[in-house]
């Protein structure tokens, strides 16, 4: 992950990186997502999953420790308490659900939230916003929103997580389980990060 | 594909994904003939290529959560069918000619030619391994050159000299009677290209 | 004359190789064995154990009792394996959907970071 980025993150986070297993903050609780009807009636692909910590569990059960993809992903969600994803995909472009974007900012800007990131490119019609909850001087809690023009997800994790893993590890994913270097994924490899 | 195979096949998939067993069984019987074919045109044995196909398989069931479409299960039982038999040949390091265990059945084709094309197969197992394969992957699959550089992890480059040179050296060795495994072949000599080398 | 006869030569080869490399079944057998490989992989109390049928009744009524109580235990677990199984798909989607986007953001990020300056300790 770039330095910018890192440093986002130390600097709210801080003293502890996301990264660190929290035995002592509370997890944030869960946001309540919006249904987004409009978006999912239109979306020639939707993703839409809420996983609580039991569920969590359960799925971890599953998981083939012998498997590096497994076992990545065993190690991500260790001291979750949730994972809630909604994701549309469209044939075409979409109007920006503004109004149900803004009941989540709502939640966002209680207190305990805080922005991390927010990109907007204009000319990609892009926008991008990652908060994160503190609590007692610790991350426990994520929220990304990303609309694009023929794509609209919102992601919220409960829990400390590790963001570098996670980003890397989307990599392995809707690939062949056998060790081949990785070049279906769009965009490249990231930058190197700065010192 | 039309609309309504592509809607059972995800729905197939969808099934299989949660632990339906039926589901399951019914994917590999949907796809157990191209899954055999490649690794049989690969490996030239049958109980190696039966072998071979259902760890594909058994693979496949450890990956149904990753898999996205019915497209992208095709491509992913193509590429790890390919790349396991690549390194079997490789692993063994057997690419002499060997005859097929079994004779296989009689094309329907009025043009069909048994000795000629048992003839082929035995010239296609003396290529190395990624020759061979972009061979098995054109003229079995009918990929094009892109779709074959994606499946089996090289350029485009690559994979249109694999074919070039192998098809050059089909030809020239198929010109020559008694070249290769099969032994004496039917086929009339035909005079060379000018300016290019036989195989023996 | 000798790129046509090149062009006819290449046609022939090709048409004689998709002829030799037409796809073939495997033996009757196949998806029985992948199912059976399958089975033995999966953990031992997703199978449900052997009972033998015994003479008199009211062995034959424990026997029938203790095959009702275990198939309901193997659909119980079965339908356990199924929702773990699901759970682990839908996490697996989550993660892959999740890191996507972060990658998202870190392409943008550095998109809009200026070129690190040489005299510079960083940005």
């Amino acid at each position: 992950m770039n330095s910018l980025l890192r440093r986002c993150i130390l600097t709210l986070a801080a003293p502890a990186a996301l990264g660190v297993r929290l035995a002592v903050a509370a997890p944030a609780a869960p946001l309540k997502l919006p249904e987004f009807e409009s978006l999912a009636a239109k979306a020639s692909e939707s993703v839409n999953v809420s996983l609580d910590s039991s569920l969590l569990g359960l799925a971890a059960g599953f998981l083939d420790p012998k498997d590096p993809q497994d076992a990545g992903a065993k190690q991500l969600i260790a001291g979750l308490k949730g994972i809630y994803v909604r994701n549309y995909t469209f044939d075409r472009d979409i109007t920006y659900p503004a109004a149900e974007v803004e009941a989540l900012r709502r939640q966002l800007a209680a207190p305990g939230w805080q922005s991390l990131v927010k990109v907007r490119k204009e000319k990609d019609h892009t926008n991008v916003d990652i908060y994160i909850s503190v609590d007692q001087g610790k991350a426990n809690g994520l929220a990304i929103i990303v609309s694009e023009p023929r794509e609209f997800t919102v992601v919220n994790i409960v829990g400390a997580i590790d963001l570098e893993k996670l980003r890397r590890l989307e990599g392995k994913f809707g690939v062949p389980k056998i060790p081949l270097p990785d070049d279906d994924h769009p965009g490249g490899a990231p930058a190197p990060a700065h010192p | 594909m039309s609309a309504d195979e592509a809607c059972t096949s995800r729905a197939l998939l969808a099934r299989a994904t949660a632990g339906d067993a039926a589901a399951f069984g019914t994917l590999v019987r949907m796809h157990q003939r191209p899954v055999y074919s490649l690794a049989l045109r690969m490996l030239s044995d049958r109980h190696r290529a039966e072998d071979l196909a259902q760890e594909v398989f058994l693979q496949l069931y450890r990956s149904l959560a990753h898999l996205e479409s019915e497209d992208h299960l095709s491509f992913w039982l193509r590429r790890v069918t390919m790349h396991r038999a690549i390194d079997r040949l490789r692993r063994e390091r057997r690419y002499a000619a060997m005859p097929l265990a079994d004779a296989e059945m009689a094309s329907d084709s009025a043009d069909a030619d048994p000795m000629l094309e048992r003839r082929l197969r035995g010239l296609l197992e003396e290529l190395a391994p990624a020759a061979r394969a972009v061979i098995v992957l054109r003229y079995q699959e009918d990929l094009d050159p892109v779709e074959i550089g994606r499946t089996l992890k090289m350029s485009v480059n690559t994979v249109k000299s694999h074919l070039k040179r192998s098809l050059a050296l089909l030809r020239a060795a198929l010109a020559v009677p008694g070249s290769g495994a099969g032994g004496g072949s039917p086929t009339p000599p035909r005079p060379l290209p000018s300016g290019h080398r036989s195989l023996v | 004359m000798s790129q046509d006869m090149n062009r006819d030569d290449n046609h022939d080869v090709e048409q004689r190789l998709r002829a030799a490399l037409r796809p073939v079944d495997p033996g009757a057998g196949f998806v029985a064995g992948v199912m059976a490989r399958i089975a033995a992989e999966r953990p031992r109390s997703a199978r449900l154990p052997r009972t033998r049928a015994a003479a008199g009744w009211l062995t034959f009524a424990l026997a029938a009792s203790i095959v009702l109580a275990l198939l309901v235990a193997h659909q119980q677990q079965a339908r356990r394996t199924q929702q773990g199984l699901e759970a682990r798909r839908q996490l697996i989607q989550a993660l892959r959907v999740a890191g996507d986007k972060l990658e998202l953001v870190s392409r943008m990020v550095n998109a809009q970071q200026p070129p690190p300056n040489s005299s510079n300790s960083g940005a």
